[in-house]
């Protein structure tokens, strides 16, 4: 019997109830020097551990299964109200005690909702993990839903809302871009929501929420840094177990977007002294094969200094201060993003001529091997960037298994960006980047 | 010449840093923003190679190069990937040595830099700190934008911009710091082979006068159309790194605002949801710095937020922490203290700010003994010294036909004064 096998029988000895037995599903390759451990207890929940003693500090990420997607027109911000709405009272602690205790231990904790997902984190002390693992599991299943709690967390959306879209005219426009962009799929609302949805959210739609979605097996926990192992995992049985393997909301049949044919272009007024430009081109899911082609693509055009784009728009022609562009990384087909910030006075059909023609370009001629190698050794140093802390680690593993199902996954992107070539990076450019396949909002200034 | 090293193998990954004691405070009066621009024309390469295969360059290697200029420093950072260090010490080592500051460069990045001031126009939060920090000093040198001013930056020439990087970055002081996977003697090696001429230069840190509160309280608003929400910012000066009682001050602000479950947070968020983030902040320099709360309210309750951070003030100024809040903000500081050297360039950064700011070399090896140590008393003695309730410096951000009446009525104000937000 190996090492984790003994470690599981001795975990599980005594262990009465089904929903808190672990079983030791497989450990995988985390880089060189690391190990990534996946295990599941009887309700469903997974477990992935990654011990890294480089720092003396824990993460402890919860990724649960739920995001803008799942919800539905006039309930739209939902999950993002709800992501609010777990810091506060749970059963076993009053309003405000999350907090505090959190940040007695020095810990840093804090959550994120997108279409795709939302997850919550703590970067702490080692040593403070038990009690990371008591307030996790606590507002995982014992979360107090009260009127006045949800009206105030309403307002502070309310204003987040105000901040983020409606004066800021960046914001509004991504708001536009994706409601124009997607017609039918759920991709098409903002993840905040609407502002009369937000208004309108009753605690009845909470609680609601929360039994459909906050269930242990649509739920994936994630510890890496320095702790130990058998200890954490005795932590989370004696916490998790007493949870039901509820029936999990399964992930809704998003309705398939009609491929689009033609260009659709708005505009959108602010008060802005410079112009702008998004565009948003239909690109593949995050886990589509094409999608590393056009990581590179977008590398070579936008990717720092000597990126194409940067030179030709900033330095060279002097039409934009700055360009940038990435590709949504969600579960199902989104949008690949072009910004372009123009200088007072430049012409924005100019610099729509000048992108048509470089990405005509890149896909007729493709990318040269420096511009290959230079991208995938740019891809190489973020990735590392990314794992340099406790934090980063968990935040990627977190992120691929909630995606992609393999928390271990974010080398093999790696792999697969080397493996790239520069005839592929041409075909994705002339499959996904053409102008027939994309929605343009741009950003006017308001007429005085 | 000094050099800071500190070691890990953990990620192939090297850190390298050049730092200079100089920044916006040696800008000449009226070139406000000639630092910056200086290390951003160095930052397009050295003699002997065009920005573009330069650009190429760095980009091969794995290489991402930064330029950052504070009030103080100026700091040229790059990151590479461990096989590529060699060559990109000798590329950095050339850029700073034998910058080519161009004439061509420098007409293209003055008019980047012009045009990246219009763009900031757009941000609130950013407007409303420049605007407070104008706004507080005034004509203090603290009270100047980095990026200097459409009228400075039209002044600024290529000849300045020599000038400057000569009496500087070229006869000037300077340290080198390399955090990540190389051990302590490769990293003197590769300094000794690529900066072999230089000896250790003293460096004088310009005389700055102390900086002087206005008296009173003085409401700015920096009118801007359309907004449904407005940025506030109250504050005050706040303290000098010198000070004995800046730890005391430290964990008091850390109790009121620094943190979730602070006063501020709690009656401002929590209790009320007027505005998604609110803390305040506590900075620290040669002379006294600032101090401020920011809050981002809805317009329609802009004022009554401000009402209530100034209540909150008053009562923190007066009657001081609760002595559970004093514990509880000790602990905070303690406990937390291993995010600020969980990575190596984080722990090279802290030994740099020793260095080049003067910062005593206490506060990072005993800092959990001094957060440890302050009393009550100390904490509250401390506010009452540092943080006046009498003199503060009110700027907000927002429509200014929806505010003004509100703001004028706040308690004590005794001026107010309207600012188009696109003003030069």
């Amino acid at each position: 019997m190996g090492a984790t096998e003994v470690l599981i029988e001795r975990l599980n000895a005594g262990v009465r109830k089904r929903n808190a037995r672990l079983e030791f599903v497989r450990e995988q390759a985390f880089g060189d020097a690391l190990r990534l451990r996946r295990y599941r207890l009887g309700n469903g929940l997974t477990v992935l551990t990654l011990v890294d003693r480089s720092a003396p500090t824990v993460s402890y990420h919860t990724w649960f299964r739920v995001g803008s997607r799942h919800e539905r027109p006039g309930k739209t911000g939902l999950a993002h109200l709800f992501e609010h709405l777990m810091f506060n009272e749970t059963l076993n602690h009053p309003p405000g005690e999350f907090d505090r205790l959190m940040e007695r231990a020095g810990a840093e904790a804090n959550a994120a909702t997108w279409t795709d997902w939302t997850y919550y984190y703590e970067n702490a002390p080692r040593g403070s993990l038990p009690l990371l693992i008591e307030l996790e599991a606590d507002r995982m299943g014992n979360l107090v839903l009260r009127g006045p709690q949800v009206s105030s967390e309403k307002e502070v959306v309310v204003n987040e809302r105000k901040m983020r879209v409606d004066d800021d005219a960046e914001g509004k426009a991504l708001e536009l871009l994706y409601r124009s962009a997607f017609r039918r799929h759920p991709y098409r609302w903002p993840t905040i929501g609407w502002m009369a949805d937000i208004r309108a959210f009753t605690v009845q739609d909470c609680r609601e929420f929360y039994r459909k979605h906050y269930a242990p097996s649509n739920a994936t926990i994630v510890i890496a840094g320095d702790f130990n192992e058998r200890t954490a995992l005795s932590l989370v049985q004696k916490h998790y177990g007493g949870f039901s393997r509820a029936p999990v909301a399964r992930q809704q049949t998003s309705s398939k977007e009609p491929l689009q044919h033609t260009e659709r272009v708005f505009q959108l007024e602010a008060p802005t002294p410079t112009e702008k430009i998004l565009i948003g081109y239909r690109a593949p899911a995050f886990s589509d094969p094409h999608t590393p082609a056009l990581v590179i693509a977008n590398e070579v055009l936008f990717g720092g200094q000597s990126s194409r784009l940067h030179r030709l728009f900033c330095i060279d022609k002097e039409l934009a201060l700055a360009v940038r562009g990435s590709i949504s990384p969600f579960v199902d087909p989104g949008l690949f993003e072009i910004w372009v910030f123009l200088r007072e006075g430049k012409s924005k059909r100019n610099a729509i001529e000048l992108l048509d023609r470089e990405l005509e370009r890149l896909g007729a001629d493709g990318p040269t091997e420096t511009e290959v190698e230079k991208a995938i050794n740019q891809l190489e140093l973020s990735f590392l960037h990314n794992m340099e802390t406790a934090a980063g680690k968990a935040e990627q593993i977190g992120f691929h298994e909630t995606v992609l199902n393999d928390g271990a996954a974010v080398f093999d992107r790696l792999a697969a960006y080397r493996e790239v070539t520069a005839d592929e990076v041409k075909q994705a450019v002339r499959k996904y980047l053409r102008p027939s396949r994309r929605t343009r909002v741009e950003i006017v200034a308001t007429a005085s | 010449m000094k050099i800071f090293v500190e070691s890990s193998d953990v990620l192939p990954l090297v850190d390298l840093e050049v730092a200079f004691p100089v920044g916006s405070l040696q800008d000449p009066a009226g070139l406000e923003g000639l630092a910056q621009l200086t290390c951003h024309l160095m930052r397009r390469g050295p003699r002997g190679i065009s920005q573009e295969r330069f650009e190429d360059r760095l980009a091969s290697l794995g290489a991402r190069l930064s330029v950052q200029v504070s009030m103080r420093t100026t700091r040229i950072r790059a990151t590479v990937l461990r096989r590529n260090v060699e060559p990109l010490f000798e590329l950095v080592a050339d850029l700073i040595w034998q910058p080519a500051l161009r004439a061509g460069d420098f007409a293209k990045l003055k008019r980047q830099a012009q045009a990246a001031l219009l763009a900031r126009l757009d941000d609130d939060q950013t407007l409303g700190a420049l605007c407070f920090r104008e706004a507080l000093f005034g004509e203090h040198p603290y009270g100047r934008s980095l990026s200097g001013n459409a009228g400075t930056l039209s002044r600024i020439g290529v000849k300045q911009v020599e000038g400057f990087y000569k009496r500087h970055i070229e006869k000037g002081s300077f340290v080198v710091g390399l955090s990540g996977d190389l051990t302590e003697p490769e990293a003197r090696s590769l300094v000794a082979a690529h900066f072999p001429t230089f000896r250790s230069r003293q460096h004088k840190t310009p005389a700055v006068p102390a900086t002087r509160a206005r008296r009173g309280r003085h409401v700015v608003i920096v009118d801007k159309p359309e907004r449904t929400q407005t940025q506030l910012f109250i504050g005050t000066l706040g303290a000098r790194t010198r000070d004995r009682s800046l730890f005391p001050l430290i964990v008091s602000n850390t109790a009121f605002g620094g943190t979730f479950s602070g006063p501020l947070m709690q009656q401002v968020r929590a209790a009320r949801g007027w505005s998604y983030g609110a803390y305040s902040r506590l900075l620290h320099s040669n002379q006294r710095d600032a101090w401020y709360m920011a809050t981002a309210p809805s317009v329609e309750y802009s004022a009554d937020c401000a009402a209530l951070q100034l209540d909150l003030l008053e009562n923190w100024v007066e009657t001081g922490i609760k002595k559970s809040e004093l514990s509880f903000a000790k602990r905070y500081l303690i406990n937390g203290h291993c995010f600020d050297r969980d990575t190596p360039s984080k722990r090279l950064d802290a030994r740099l700010d020793v260095e080049l700011l003067g910062i005593p070399r206490a506060y990072f090896e005993k800092h959990d003994d001094l957060v440890d140590r302050v009393t009550w008393q100390e904490a509250t003695e401390a506010t009452r010294a540092r943080i006046s309730t009498r003199d503060l410096t009110i700027v907000v951000v927002a429509s200014a036909a929806d505010v003004v009446g509100p703001f004028e009525r706040l308690p004590g104000v005794s001026s107010l004064e309207i600012v188009p937000f696109d003003r030069s």
